[in-house]
Parts: C-alpha cells; structure tokens; sequence
C-alpha cells in the first residue's frame, strides 16, 4: 500500500465535517474503550498481567534474532514451509507465485494488517484469482474498495444504509434500512458459498510460538476456523515482531490482548495451527506456509528510541483511548496502521518527512499509553519523533524545517543567551512591529508573521523590559 | 546466503550485535516460560488434572456461568439418559434433518444415536477410514455444510473463561463443531481446567512429550460479529446457536 501520510490534513478536516462518521467512530469509545475499563478493573492481577505481558515482549525483541530461527525450525519441523521476506513486495510476489504454481481459484482472507501493507487482495484479483475478505467489516470495506478504518473494527465508521447499499443489489434509496442482523445474515449468504469453493485462505498471526512452530489465531467470526479448515493450502503471513517464546506465554498474551481490543474475557474462537493437517484428519490444509515480513521494521528495531513499538500486539486500545483519532479517524493517517501507535510506526517505516503530522497530531493526554496491554510509551516516541522532524535530525528525508526556520530559530536562541543581545533584540522586534500593530495588538500582518495572526492576535511588545522600567523608577524615587 | 540466513543477519545487526545471541544464558530473570524444562512442564501439567478432578464441583459450577455469559445455552444433565433427552428435545425444536456427529466416546456412551434418529433425522458420524483422497474430503465438507446440528464431546473446558477446547483429529473433522447452524456440546464434570494457564501447561506438556495435536480450537460461545454499527450479531460465519450440556458425574 502506497503511504498517503502527506494528505493527514485535509482527510482530517475531512472527516472532522462529516456529522455522520463522527457518530460511527464514537462507538470506539462507547463501546471498545470503555468495555476494555470494565474488562480490566473485572480481572484483579490486570497490572501484572500488563508488565508480565511487556516482559514478555521485551524479552522476544531483544532477542528477535534467535527466535526467528527457532521458530522457522519448529514450522519446518512440524512439516510447513517458511518464506522470509525483505519487503511487502517480495512477500506478495511469493503469495501469488504459490496460488499460481498451485492453481489456485479462490482465496479467502481472513483480517491481516500485514497483508494490508502488500495490498494483498487486490493483487491477487489483479492476477484473476478471485479473492474474498472474510472478516464481515473487512468485506463491507472491500465491497466499498476502501482501506480499514480500525485495526479491529475496520468498518466502524460505515452506518447501515451505507451497508445495505453495499451488500444488497436491490437497495433503493427511500427502502426500509434492514438492521445489523439482517444485514449481517445477508452477508453470511453471500460468503458461505465462497468458503465452500475456497482452495486457498491467507490468515495474519496473532502469535506465533517460537518453540512449537505454532501460530494463534484470534476471532469472534469464525473465519479464522473456515481459513483453517477448508482450503487445500493456508498461508499465514506475519510481521517479524509477532513471536513470543513459549506455548505457556499464550495464556498471559490471549488475556491481555483479547481484553485490550473488545473488553472481552476471550473471543468466541482461538485456533492454534501446528502446521498441515495430520495423515488421519478427514479435512484441514494440505500445506502451511509461514511468510515473515520486514518491511521495514528493522528500522524500528535498530533504533533504540523506537524499538518498543515492536512491542506492539495491534489490540487497536490505544485508537479508543485517543481523543484525535476519535476526531480524524482512520484514515487521516495514510497508510495501515492508524491512531497513536500508527503515528510512530508508519513516519519510521514509510520515512518522516511526509508524515510528520502524524506524531504532531496528538495532544500528549497519555491515554494510549495508559490503555497499552504491554505498556508502550507511546507520548515519549511521539515527542522524539517531532523533536526529529523539527530540527534533530540532519537527515533530509527526517527532517521537514526550511533552512530559513532553522535560521530564526538559531538566532532566536544566540539572541536569548545574553542580556545585551536579548534588550537589543526586543528592541528590534518592537520597531518592526509597531507600525503594524492597532491598540497594542497585531491582528493582521504580512508572511511570515501571518503563520500566526491568521488564526490569533499576538500582543505588542512592551516599549521597554521590566528591568529597564524598574531602574526608571528606582531613578525618580532618588531624584 | 540464503534468504533465510541473510534476514535473520539484518535483524541481528539491527539489534547492534554481530552474531546471534542465544539467551538461555538469563534465563533466570526471564519472564516467559520458554526455560522451563520438561520436569517442570510435566508437574504443571499434572497439577492442571489433579486440580481439574478434585475441584471438579467447584470448577464445573463456574464454567456453568461463564459459559452462559459467553452466549451459550447451557443445560445440565444429572444421567445419561437426561442428556439424550436434552439433545432429541434440541433436535426437534430447530427441525433437524440432518444431524452429524464426532465420534467422541461420551456421545455413544448416552446413546446420541438412537435419541437423534428417533427425532426422525438422520445421523451421520465423522469417521474417518483413514483414506485422503479428493472424493472422501469433499464428502466430508458437503456432509458439514449441510448438516443443521453438530454434536461433540469436548477435550476440556476452561472455567476461567466458559471455554470448550477441542482437538481436531480422527473422528472429530473440525467443520462438525462450525459448519451447521447448531451445535451441542456434551461436557463431563471433572474435565473442567481452571484457567487458560493450565490449558497452555498441558499443551506445553504435550508438545515437549512429542503429542502435540495438529491443531487446536477454542470455542467460547456463538460465531459473533459487532462490525455494523458496532451492534453484537450472533451467527455470521459459524454457530448461530450453541448448547452447552453438562453431564454430572460423567
């Protein structure tokens, strides 16, 4: 997927004038943010959970390396294949080139972001194999040819007429608006005939367990299960950073990351695959393959800064918690991973310069942080990041300041460090400004000043500093 | 290089070292179970069904509960003979025709069979005889996708979260517990685990005895959707309808 990160602006004022999106996304509040609250204050040892959770994470990332290589070994070992890929573009090329060399018809998708990030459906009905989204809100999108709005309700902000328009060929304007349930019966009509002819189904990895090759898979629709189930071949691609160490860390990471993204206790289904079906299964894949993506996250992990947003198990809590992505929505952001974890990993992996708004896009409350399942500081990497763009980096693909607004600054900073130059410098300011100022205030002037008085007034400086005045008068007292 | 070989090469640059590191050397202060040898995970495992016995009033109790705040119809059965009366009576309020079945040991042992086909539906069992071929595996999916009722035993279930745990294998398809519209669970008191960490003790278990199954599912509930307007739908992919019957003293 093509980043649109330097479009932030105006898809925000977008979506910010559209009464009836603002609605939709406000249930991520109503509904995810505060079952999660309620979720956690129901679980008595939540904190603990959240720092066994974060060492956890911590743990597998420092050592990213040695679990890439055991958990390749173990998915071989129970007889499935693994692809590593450098970027989304090899990691799609594998995909297609396996449904081709297999002959495959039919692919069903179950909810991936990674795949999101190699526009994965598209491509592969590009290449003329028909290629369902499963998950119901995914497949509303796809029906919409949109990206995802959330990374758990990737739907939320479509309303039920939108929907009905969407799923129902019969639909006219001024008809009845079916509810959910009928639009949702509608939808399992029109899929349940597509798991039937499936051969293929390509599914994300909620975790995948380093020392048995395994992967989990968590839904509450079931299509995890059908991609699990009916197809000859099941491909599971995953970011580099999904892993955890053991079988036994399941039970921590499920809890936390379940109650994290729906406030539920569990999901309806957890799958956990060990690879193709066994010789005496009656149904099940023929052949499990694993395709691990980079796609530059090593950027992520070669910078000590940022390294803990590879923490990240993508519960979605930290867009519920935060009041700008309730604002801007989803897609503001760009690029696949929206909200305040999405506003440090895509400025890192799809480079800053264009997405410099994102990390300014936040007003620093702390909420994201507070909602992390594993702790994330997401407000320390969000300032770092604006603190990079603005003028710590001299990379010119990081940094978004003109050399002239490095120029003000720094002489603004010479200008500070002394009494003499800060006096002289008031001085200055003040000649210029007075001719433009009315009763003490400037309200209109030309560039570069107008940055500021388009949208506030700014105040005329004082004919002289405290200082100066108090010496005045200390003067007159004597005299 | 292979591909492979030169990957995991970049990660370990990233990371700032030059060759893997392995890290079992602090294992000590590691917070995943990953060090934990097989004695260890064997006396978990142990402890899990030791547990799972003696607390077994308590622990079927809460299952009973959480399980029906989880969306599945939970119905108690003091004999065998009530079960199978649960099931019939089940059977005839949705109209089944069509009715498939594991062939977990519980189900013959309360005499699913007979009560099903009495209700005048057929019956039809997930056996396999062992023999992959094309034909025999889209007669099992046909037979799935048609079926109105799916009836299991269950592997375990899990108190902590009204979870039933299921491992599909010879004799248990995994589409029988997800293709028809219904499925019935029959769940024998004293296979109720505590929580998911005595579930995770005996697969780790399993897995450093080499009998880890292919795969394994947790179902707690109906197939659920809240992806339009953010209303809870259940029955989009799987189950529109769950029974959960506990079989006392089973």
């Amino acid at each position: 997927m093509k980043p649109q990160t330097i479009n932030f602006r105006s898809k925000a004022s977008q979506t910010m004038g559209d009464e009836e999106v603002q609605q939709a996304i406000e249930h991520v509040y109503t509904g995810f943010f505060k079952g999660r609250l309620v979720a956690a204050a129901d679980t008595p040892d939540w904190e603990e959970l959240r720092t066994k959770g974060k060492a956890i994470k911590d743990h597998t990332i420092a050592h990213l390396d040695y679990y890439l290589g055991l958990l390749a070994d173990n998915v071989e070992k129970n007889g499935g294949s693994v692809f590593f890929a450098e970027d989304a573009e090899e990691a799609r090329k594998h995909i297609i080139d396996l449904a081709h060399a297999r002959n495959i018809k039919t692919v069903i998708k179950s909810k991936s972001m990674v795949s999101e990030e190699m526009a994965l459906a598209e491509s592969l009905n590009d290449e003329g194999i028909e290629t369902v989204e499963t998950d119901l809100g995914e497949y509303i999108i796809q029906l919409a040819n949109e990206t995802p709005y959330h990374l758990i309700a990737p739907a939320v902000h479509k309303s039920r007429k939108e929907v009905a328009e969407l799923l129902d060929d019969d639909f006219k304007e001024g008809d009845r608006v079916p509810d959910a349930t009928e639009l949702t019966m509608m939808a399992r009509e029109k899929l349940r005939g597509v798991f039937e002819r499936a051969d293929m189904s390509v599914t994300g990895v909620n975790f995948a367990v380093a020392e048995s090759g395994s992967i989990a898979l968590v839904t509450n629709e079931g299509n995890g299960r059908m991609s699990t189930t009916v197809p000859r071949v099941h491909v599971a691609v995953m970011g580099m950073e999904k892993i955890i160490p053991s079988i036994q860390d399941l039970s921590t990471m499920l809890r936390i990351l379940i109650r994290s993204a729906t406030g539920q206790r569990i999901s309806t289904y957890v799958t956990m695959v060990n690879g193709a079906r066994k010789p005496d299964e009656e149904e099940g894949p023929e052949e499990f393959h694993l395709v691990i993506m980079n796609n530059g996250r090593q950027k992520l992990l070669a910078d000590p800064q940022m390294r803990e947003s590879l923490n990240c198990i993508r519960c979605g809590a930290c867009l519920n918690a935060c009041p700008v992505y309730r604002k801007v929505g989803g897609h503001a952001y760009g690029w696949v991973y929206p909200g305040p974890i999405g506003a440090i990993v895509t400025p890192v992996m799809t480079g800053l310069k264009d997405a410099s708004n994102l990390p300014a896009a936040s007003s620093l409350c702390g909420a994201c942080h507070d909602a992390c399942p594993v702790k994330i500081n997401i407000p320390r990497m969000l300032l770092e990041l604006r603190y990079r763009s603005a003028e710590g980096s001299t990379d010119s693909a990081e940094r978004t300041s003109s050399a002239s607004e490095r120029f003000v600054w720094k002489s603004w900073r010479i200008g500070m460090m002394g009494r003499k130059r800060f006096d002289y410098g008031a001085k200055l300011a003040r000649l210029i400004l007075r001719p433009l100022a009315r009763n003490g205030w400037l309200r209109k002037s030309p560039p570069p000043i107008s940055g500021w008085t388009s949208t506030r007034d700014f105040p005329l400086i004082a004919a002289g500093s405290l200082r100066s005045r108090l010496a005045k008068r200390r003067k007159k007292a004597k005299s | 290089m292979t591909d492979r070989a030169k990957f995991i090469a970049s990660v370990t640059s990233s990371l700032g070292r030059s060759e893997v590191l392995s890290p079992s050397e602090e294992a000590a202060d590691a917070s995943t179970a990953v060090f934990e040898n097989a004695d260890t995970a064997k006396a978990n495992a142990d402890r899990a069904m030791s547990d799972a016995s003696e607390r077994s009033d308590t622990l079927t109790a809460q299952m009973a509960a959480m399980a029906a705040t989880n969306g599945w119809k939970v119905h108690r059965a003091g004999n065998p003979e009530d079960a199978a009366d649960l099931i019939a009576s089940i059977c005839e309020q949705k109209g089944a025709k069509s009715v498939l079945r594991s062939n977990h040991d519980v189900l013959s042992q309360i005499g699913v069979d007979s009560a099903v086909t009495n209700t005048g539906a057929t019956l039809g069992v997930t056996e396999h005889d062992g023999e992959n071929s094309e034909a025999n595996i889209q007669d099992a999916k046909s037979a799935a996708f048609t079926a109105d009722i799916g009836i299991t035993g269950v592997d375990y279930a899990i108190a902590e979260t009204g979870t039933v745990v299921l491992h599909p294998r010879s004799g248990l398809s995994r589409l029988v517990s997800l293709a028809p519209p219904t499925h019935i669970a029959v769940l024998r008191s004293g296979e109720v685990l505590d929580s998911l960490d005595e579930l995770f003790a005996m697969e780790r278990n399993d897995y450093l005895s080499g009998d880890l199954a292919g795969s394994m599912n947790l179902i707690s509930g109906p197939s659920k959707t809240a992806d339009i307007e953010g209303t809870t739908v259940t029955g989009i992919h799987g189950p529109l309808e769950v029974h959960l019957i506990i079989l006392e003293n089973g």
